[in-house]
């Protein structure tokens, strides 16, 4: 389904690059009904909900792109409608249901070639005259970058500033300090909006309603001065009520909202300042100043209404038109603008808005620019620009990663050549406004050329790339020639070139589309770690590595290799726009290692200390205990530093963030322990004994049978079992203690369905805990216990109330019958929490005494540690009849890594009095005879200090370990 | 409507019926959104109360004796604890009394405990009274009620006595403080709803 939906984007995307300009209603008739059809035939084809996503996706830039700035003028309508129609036509025929995808962009791919060259035809017939002759005339290159600059500034929608390069997201994300003010209360958000024009906007949470809002300064006319805009954060996007289009950020839904009025009454406005801003380092300077920015000079605030004061000359008629009051009339004045998408009208349908459109149009609002297809170019041209001598473009266009650094040090990329969309077959290369450096279009000609006599060339790519890397400056400045190419190319011939040349601008287009934020920020690790992740932490089951088996689909297909490749690029856009909250995890893991950050100092210094200092912990539950408080503190302190940049309640909506968090603990904090801790927890067992203890225990268990352990339903076969240790040994591998749980459940599922056996009875705790028992005896794995242990004491409290932790208490209460089982009984004396269950206990015990005898549990002694400040610890002893007291102070000493035992003392404490007990006596013998008596009382033997006042320290609930251990849980 | 998940848990001797009373409650009007839980020893349901929902995650123990020394895992943190007899077995009875003073003792403050006299559709070889079930009640604050999860008698009235009895959630507090007594003003709303 991967691929069919990427390919079907992809369609989309050669379309959009091809739509001729339309009218209003046709633009939006065509837009639903492709929608509809488009969910329709990508359900039958079992899509389900994702792919219509992406449907709305690759349409929502379709629609976009059908409103490209053109200016209006009549005698074109018809014509477009016609091509409109007729390209409308053709995708119906294309998707009919269950007709391959790959098909479908053949065959679209074909007649958009088609169309292509009717509408440059078009756009010829219809530009305005002025400029046509213009066009035509001006053959040098000076001339021509005049043309185009010209052109971008009638071309522009209206928004504020012509000539700034940073896109509108880039900006956001630069300057959210500014805008972004979450604590802000209602009182001072007045206060700030006040002072500034109509359409300035802050992002807040307001105490009221406990949501997001925008705030948003209206017009006096509307009798108030700010309206307020709740944002809904459903689980994992954010959306404007009354909206229906959603946004996997609050970035993306700001930047969509500059552009596009949507549900509000008019499109937001950034400040002037930010607007015009040129540089990264000036957005800098900006989000130094925080909240302080709307107060400070740096704020000019155009006089109210502001439209007409603003200095550039040759974009400010449209834009007065965009500052007037936005009602119906304005909506034909503003319909040229690229953006003003009526995106709301979908209904509640949920539509992503791809990062593309607002990349794009951010652009086109900005300097009516479309961005010109490779990053490689831009990278270039921004080089460029800097230097006038052209240098060679990076390496490699295909490089996930090299876009993503391109991302991060070139900011200010999007001021990069670009070329209208409707212009852009013809305008391919059209130099960047004010740089009057060819290079990039000649680069342009030249891959070009080289497509075309590449044409069966297998692999686009290396095709490309190699006429970049080889041939940089190979064809000179053939800027006039452009046009005139386009209008060559209606021979059929030339098609198949064009075809190619079109995937690749979508293709390379989106691929550097989808690195506009956090991405960038873990350029070294970004594909080798998702790839370890699947590697290590999937489940072969359930959760297909995604790289892997794309791959595998892609080839089965046998799908031409040069699609493919693209495909594999577009990819990158659904990743960012499908999983938000993975890029978040990334980008923590990545910060985690950064020691440069407070935050990664902090996790960098406790995994060394850890490592360094083996002898920190006394046990295994207190080293597990202090690295899950030290998850948690770390956790609230990512939530509320301003570490974490932009917060990511901009990005994740608030629901999730905990759960986001969380795994990004894991991956930061539990993966390069995982090998530590594992070995430690099998240290202490192997030091206290109790590795050993298990050992027997499971031989014990092990030999009897189902019935023996109370089981009265049909139990896991052999084969069965051998599956159960399968997944074992998987969870084993998985540092997550989320996932392990994810496999225990798989587990118990599978016991559920022996025991059910086909009979379709529900069984409850009665039958499935001995069941669960006897399961796990018969896997004979030690590794179960530590296991068990790192979850229990690891996994996110929240999660301990629900299924999962139900089942984990379960195997942890298995596990404890089977530790227990050759002393079951003398356990539960000290386990029992009544004197009611232990006087029922000893009448069964001396009616009963055939099942345990009495030497085996008489082998075993159970001694609490009693400490001040610590309260009770509670150890088993393997102590034999005729062990004295001073033996059992030293094995105590040695358990409870006491480092002065000669201050420590076996006590007994029965009835509220304590007894020292003298070195000589036998702690066993002692036992026995205070189990003889007929009216048995509670006792205990305690390990304290001797001079230590005792008084009333003890209690039930702390002198043995299952209940410390619940303790900390539950 | 905020989701608040109340943590249950049934108490009981072996076959009074703990699990066949909770698969009722689940399994009538199932609502196929909810993913089943993967056994009957845990389940969940949600159901609405006033202005809340309350999910109930139902942690089923197991009622051998062998087994009771786990019970304390199980019933930490609960909101409820739902104790099921048989009316049919004196002994059952007794079991329930232990298990309500075991709560007293080392269970959640504020729990709310509910006494469930399973398998009323057998009252001819009854050896509860009800009588004695609803004095035994009144005197330690619990709900009672008789049920039969097989002909499907009182199984929701007796979740539905368990919303109503759970305080509605304010705000900095976490429901476990004063149980009785916000369950009582809260009986009004919930009335309407429930």
């Amino acid at each position: 389904m991967r691929d069919e939906r990427r390919s079907f984007s992809h369609v989309q995307n050669t379309f959009v690059s091809l739509t001729p300009y339309s009218d209003h209603q046709m633009r939006r008739y065509t837009r639903l009904t492709w929608l509809d059809k488009g969910q329709r035939t990508l359900g039958s084809a079992g899509a389900g909900l994702s792919s219509s996503t992406a449907v709305g996706t690759a349409w929502t830039r379709t629609a976009a792109s059908c409103e490209l700035p053109t200016t209006p003028r009549g005698g074109r309508a018809g014509r477009t409608e016609a091509v409109q129609r007729q390209s409308f036509q053709m995708t119906m025929e294309v998707c009919r249901p269950g007709q391959s995808f790959f098909k479908l962009i053949d065959t679209i791919a074909t007649e958009i070639g088609e169309l292509k060259q009717e509408m440059v035809q078009t756009e010829f017939s219809v530009r305005d005259e002025e400029e046509l002759i213009e066009c035509l005339s001006i053959e040098k290159e000076m001339a021509k970058n005049i043309l185009v600059e010209k052109k971008a500034f009638l071309r522009d929608s209206g928004y504020e500033s012509v000539a700034y390069k940073p896109s509108i997201l880039d900006k956001l994300l630069h300057t959210h300090p500014v805008w972004l003010q979450l604590g802000l209360s209602d009182y001072k958000v007045q206060n700030v909006l006040q002072e500034q024009p109509p359409g300035t906007f802050l992002v807040r949470k307001s105490s009221k309603l406990q949501k997001k809002v925008v705030s948003l300064r209206v017009p006096e006319e509307f009798g108030f001065c700010i309206q307020e805009f709740v944002i809904r954060e459903s689980s994992y996007t954010f959306s404007l009520e009354g909206s229906g289009i959603s946004f996997s950020d609050i970035f993306r839904l700001v930047a969509f909202y500059c552009i596009s009025r949507d549900v509000l009454p008019f499109t937001l406005k950034l400040p002037h300042a930010i607007v015009t801003a040129k540089s990264d380092a000036q957005l800098e300077d900006i989000s130094q100043l925080g909240i302080d920015f709307w107060k400070s000079s740096v704020n000019i605030r155009p006089k109210y209404p502001p439209p007409s004061s603003q200095p550039l000359p040759q974009g400010s008629v449209k834009r007065q038109s965009h500052h007037l009051p936005l009602i119906n009339g304005v909506h034909s004045l503003r319909t040229r603008t690229p953006s003003e998408l009526e995106c709301s009208q979908t209904n509640g349908a949920l539509c992503f808005i791809n990062p593309l459109f607002l990349k794009v149009h951010s652009q086109d609002s900005g300097g009516s620019l479309k961005r010109d297809s490779t990053r490689a170019q831009e990278a270039n041209g921004i080089e460029r620009a800097k230097s006038p001598p052209p240098r060679p473009p990076p390496p490699s266009i295909n490089s996930h990663r090299t876009s993503l650094q391109l991302s991060r040090a070139v900011p200010s990329e999007p001021s990069m050549p670009e070329t209208l969309i409707n212009n852009r077959h013809g305008n391919l290369d059209s130099p960047k406004n004010a740089t009057p450096i060819p290079p990039p279009r000649l680069k342009k000609q030249a891959t070009i050329n080289r497509w075309q006599s590449n044409d069966q060339s297998p692999s686009l790519n290396s095709s490309c790339t190699s006429s970049f890397d080889s041939q940089p400056e190979e064809s000179p400045p053939q800027k006039p020639m452009q046009n005139m190419n386009v209008s060559q190319i209606s021979n059929s011939p030339v098609q198949g070139t064009l075809r190619l040349q079109r995937l690749s601008d979508m293709s390379i287009s989106t691929s550097s589309s989808d690195s506009f934020e956090y991405d960038r920020m873990v350029p070294a690790f970004y594909e080798g770690d998702s790839l370890e992740d699947c590697e290590e932490e999937s489940d072969q089951e359930s959760m297909a590595p995604p790289v892997k088996s794309r791959k595998k689909r892609a080839t089965s297909l046998g799908f031409s290799k040069i699609v493919k490749t693209h495909l594999r690029k577009v990819s990158g856009v659904f990743s960012s726009l499908v999983t938000p909250e993975k890029k978040m995890v990334k980008k923590i893991a990545a910060m985690a290692r950064d020691k440069c950050t407070y935050f990664g100092c902090l996790v960098q210094d406790y995994i060394s200390f850890l490592q360094e200092n083996k002898d920190c912990h006394v046990s295994s539950t207190d080293m597990l205990h202090t690295i899950r408080q030290f998850m948690t503190q770390v956790k609230n302190y990512l939530a509320q530093s301003s570490e974490l940049d932009p917060p990511i309640e901009s990005l994740i909506p608030e629901d999730q963030i905990d759960a986001v968090l969380e795994k990004a603990m894991h991956k930061c904090i539990l993966k390069p322990l995982k090998g530590y801790i594992e070995n430690m927890l099998k240290n202490f067992r192997t030091a206290d004994g109790s590795w050993n203890q298990l050992k027997e225990n499971f031989l014990l268990v092990k030999k009897r049978t189902p019935q023996e352990l109370g089981v009265l339903t049909p139990t896991p076969e052999a084969v069965d079992v051998e599956k159960i240790r399968v997944k074992l040994s998987t969870m084993q591998k998985m540092y997550s203690p989320e996932k392990k749980v994810m496999l225990l459940l798989r587990i118990c599922k599978l016991i559920y369905t022996c025991m059910e056996n086909n009979s379709g009875r529900m069984y409850g705790a009665d039958d499935f805990l001995p069941v669960l028992t006897y399961v796990i005896a018969q896997c004979d794995m030690l590794e179960i216990d530590t296991e068990i242990e790192y979850m229990m004491e690891l996994l996110d409290p929240s999660l301990l109330h629900g299924e999962g932790g139900y089942y984990l208490t379960s195997a942890y209460g298995a596990l404890s019958l089977i530790k227990n089982f050759q002393e079951e009984q003398a356990a539960r004396l000290l386990n029992s929490e009544t004197r009611d269950t232990l006087k029922q206990w000893h009448k069964r015990r001396t009616t009963n005494r055939s099942i345990p005898s009495i030497d085996d549990f008489q082998n075993y002694l159970r001694v609490a540690l009693q400490e001040v400040d610590n309260g009770c610890t509670g150890k088993t002893l393997r102590v034999k009849p005729y062990t004295t007291t001073d033996d059992v102070c030293h094995m105590c000493a040695q358990r409870f890594n006491v480092k002065d035992p000669e201050n420590y003392g076996l006590f007994l404490y029965i009835e509220d009095t304590w007894q020292q007990l003298s070195e000589d006596t036998y702690p066993q013998k002692i036992k026995a005879e205070l189990h003889s008596r007929p009216n048995l009382q509670v006792f205990h033997f305690v390990y304290k200090r001797i001079n230590n006042d005792p008084q009333g320290i003890i209690s039930y609930d702390n002198d043995d370990d299952n209940n410390n251990d619940n303790d900390a849980d539950f | 409507m905020a989701i608040r998940e109340l943590k249950v848990c049934l108490l009981g001797d072996t076959g009074v019926g703990k699990s066949s009373i909770v698969c009722r409650f689940v399994q009538d009007h199932f609502d196929h959104n909810i993913s089943p839980t993967i056994g009957a020893s845990f389940m969940t349901k949600t159901v609405p109360c006033g202005n809340e929902l309350h999910k109930f995650l139902i942690w089923d123990t197991a009622g051998q004796e062998r087994f009771h020394s786990l019970a304390p895992m199980y019933y930490r943190g609960s909101a409820a604890a739902v104790i099921v007899y048989d009316i049919t077995k004196q002994d059952s009875f007794h079991t329930l009394k232990k298990w309500v003073k075991e709560l007293k003792e080392h269970g959640p403050e504020n729990i709310v405990v509910a006494i469930a006299g399973n398998k009323c559709d057998l009252s001819d070889t009854r050896e509860v009274a009800m009588k004695d079930a609803k004095e035994y009640a009144e005197s330690i604050g619990a709900i009672v009620v008789e049920t039969s999860a097989k002909n499907a008698i009182n199984i929701e009235e007796l979740f539905q006595d368990i919303s109503r009895r759970i305080p509605p959630l304010i705000p900095h507090q976490n429901g476990s403080n004063g149980a009785m007594k916000l369950g009582r003003q809260s009986l009004q709303p919930t009335s309407r709803c429930c």
